[in-house]
């Protein structure tokens, strides 16, 4: 607690509401910044981004740079990225290639494990100067699961496999959809800011209730959105053009929690029979061709739509991409947004998904830019006073349990997975660090 | 201009004017909010293109900011003119720049011309002004006494850069 006066966390999360300091406060910013950016399981990158030994990317673990990079043993180290001697950023590029990590200041190399190499002028070094004692500093613990890679700054804490377990299938969901049966983050990435909170972002990837609203000005008059995929004729039908209300089918799609914070919403038709193109059908065909046809149907049949694996970051399943959330401040927020290749799937087929994902997903795309109007906007609105709540109870009390993914279950247009995520952070910052 | 680029302005039998009227009309259409007629410059098979990363040597292999064909632009369009588009809400005034032309390559044999230049646009909205700069190359077709744009491409000295919401075509 920086100034002291913090108080109770659990006083400002209650069943349906939550109390809007928890967007605008700075000194819950910073506590949000040891608590659950210092502790918690966060997504760092893809092993693809970084295929070859001493390929590195450079990102940020809330406000921790870091350098996630292939060592010459293959394995993937994620390294703070500041010099060990005066404190300098060392590698200051997004990515790249480097036998040795040198800082631009004094010189200092680094071995891409993190390791001290070498030292200019090491005669000048004192006695009891410890060279194996000043490599980079490490992230205490890595997990990678299917080539996502995930670190926690914190030596304790729940293990990796508690955090990402419940969340494999949606992972898998994504993954067994290339032929090869693996993903290339390799097509560039997007990336916009906002004056608003972190979390805006993160209760909107699961959030269906904004869609017919929110993306209004994506929908044409008949009420369907335009297409968003290889192949398909249309979008989906989100509003009832006669009445000017939220669609039926729209109103019956459902979404999930398992706890921690993550979820996910139904569902998204991968093959619905009338979805068609040159590059779709041989997509299908290789796919069928690699895992055969019965595989083949499964891995299309609808299932996930957005997946939450908080607080960092989400798999969306409609227009495939990995979307990560970075906090600046307490009202600014970075967002990258990174296209995903089907490897084995036709070029065709993945530039057609790169290039749809520039229409929905770029800064200057079809529906992300209303998003980030809704943020900056309930920014602006969260800093005035008299109206101190924020309320989230839609469904509060229609959860079910889902037997067959061994989650609870609600109605996508409900709030549920606010709440979840809610619960997720009052046991973060809860927790002493 | 250096002697190659006026070689290639004088083998377009064009006056360097009217290149520069074309550009100056194309940026003033996008000032005005004349979207539909910034639209109907574009050939058929024309594209507006905004790479997120400099150099970038492809539209389909990488992501980009813009990569819009006539049709997606129409698409674009009709989202500008939609009542609830909130991020328009209130919308853009921008204020474009154009100049230090170059006429690049000619190909007479198809009547095209790409034409290099420089630009500013400095937009202003809901209490926020922001600049953008780059360099662009329209490939341009002639068309009658005029010319259709085959290709736009913008490129922002900060396309690799973190972006708040664009909405309008730069």
């Amino acid at each position: 607690m920086r100034n002291g006066h913090v108080d109770d966390i659990a006083t400002l999360v209650e069943p349906g509401r939550v109390h809007r300091r928890v967007y605008t406060d700075p000194d819950l910013f910073e506590l949000e910044m040891e608590r659950i950016f210092g502790c918690a399981w966060l997504y760092v990158g893809h092993s693809s981004q970084v295929p070859q030994p001493g390929d590195y990317i450079t990102t940020e673990l809330g406000r921790q740079p870091v350098i996630m990079v292939r060592h010459r043993d293959d394995s993937i180290k994620v390294l703070l990225n500041r010099c060990t001697h005066r404190g300098a950023k060392v590698v200051n590029e997004r990515k790249g290639r480097a036998q040795r990590l040198t800082c631009c200041y004094h010189g200092w190399s680094f071995d891409t494990d993190g390791e001290l190499a070498t030292v200019p002028v090491p005669e000048g070094c004192g006695e009891g100067f410890d060279k194996d004692a000043l490599g980079l500093a490490r992230a205490p613990r890595v997990g990678e699961y299917r080539g996502f890679v995930f670190a926690s700054l914190a030596e304790k804490g729940p293990s990796f496999e508690d955090h990402i377990g419940p969340m494999k299938g949606n992972i898998d969901d994504l993954v067994d959809r290339a032929p090869d049966g693996e993903l290339a983050l390799d097509a560039g990435m997007h990336r916009y800011v906002y004056n608003g909170n972190w979390k805006l972002q993160v209760e909107n990837v699961l959030d269906s209730y904004h869609v017919p609203f929110g993306h209004a000005s994506t929908v044409n008059k008949q009420g369907v959105q335009f297409a968003r995929r290889e192949g398909d004729r249309k979008g989906a039908t989100v509003v009832e053009a006669e009445k000017k209300q939220t669609a039926a089918s729209w109103k019956d799609r459902k979404s999930f929690t398992v706890g921690n914070g993550h979820g996910w919403t139904s569902n998204t038709t991968l093959d619905d029979g009338k979805r068609s193109s040159p590059a779709f059908d041989e997509y299908k065909r290789v796919l069928s061709e690699k895992v055969g046809a019965e595989r083949a149907g499964e891995i299309l049949t609808p299932r996930l739509h957005n997946s939450l694996i908080y607080p960092n970051m989400s798999i969306m399943g409609l227009n495939i991409h990995v979307r990560v959330i970075k906090p600046i401040a307490v009202d600014r927020t970075e967002v990258n947004i990174f296209p995903i290749r089907l490897v084995g799937a036709p070029t065709a087929m993945n530039f057609g998904n790169i290039r749809l994902l520039n229409v929905t997903h770029s800064a200057a795309s079809f529906v992300q830019t209303d998003d980030l109007e809704s943020f900056t906007r309930a920014q602006k609105g969260l800093a005035s006073r008299f109206t101190d709540w924020v309320d989230i109870s839609r469904g509060l009390g229609a959860e079910e349990p889902d037997r067959a993914s061994n989650a609870t279950r609600g109605l996508a247009t409900h709030e549920m997975v606010v709440r979840a995520q809610y619960k997720a952070w009052v046991g973060y910052m809860g927790e002493a660090a | 201009m250096t002697l190659a680029a006026r070689d290639l302005l004088a083998a377009s039998g064009l006056d360097r004017a009217a290149f520069e009227d074309f550009l100056i009309h194309e940026a003033r259409l996008l000032d005005e909010r004349r979207f539909r007629d910034w639209m109907a410059l574009f050939a058929d098979d024309g594209t507006y293109w905004v790479p997120a990363t400099p150099d970038q040597k492809s539209p389909f292999a990488e992501a980009s900011l813009f990569y819009d064909d006539r049709e997606l632009m129409k698409t674009r369009i009709e989202r500008l003119e939609h009542p609830r588009i909130h991020v328009q809400t209130p919308p853009s005034r921008t204020a474009h720049i154009v100049g230090n032309l170059v006429v690049e390559a000619t190909d007479q044999a198809n009547g095209e011309y790409v034409v290099g230049s420089t630009f500013i646009m400095v937009e202003y909205r809901d209490d926020a002004q922001r600049l953008f700069a780059g360099r662009q190359r329209h490939r341009l077709r002639r068309h009658g006494d005029t010319f259709r744009i085959v290709q736009k491409r913008v490129d922002l000295i900060n396309c690799d850069g973190a972006f708040e919401a664009m909405a309008v075509p730069i």
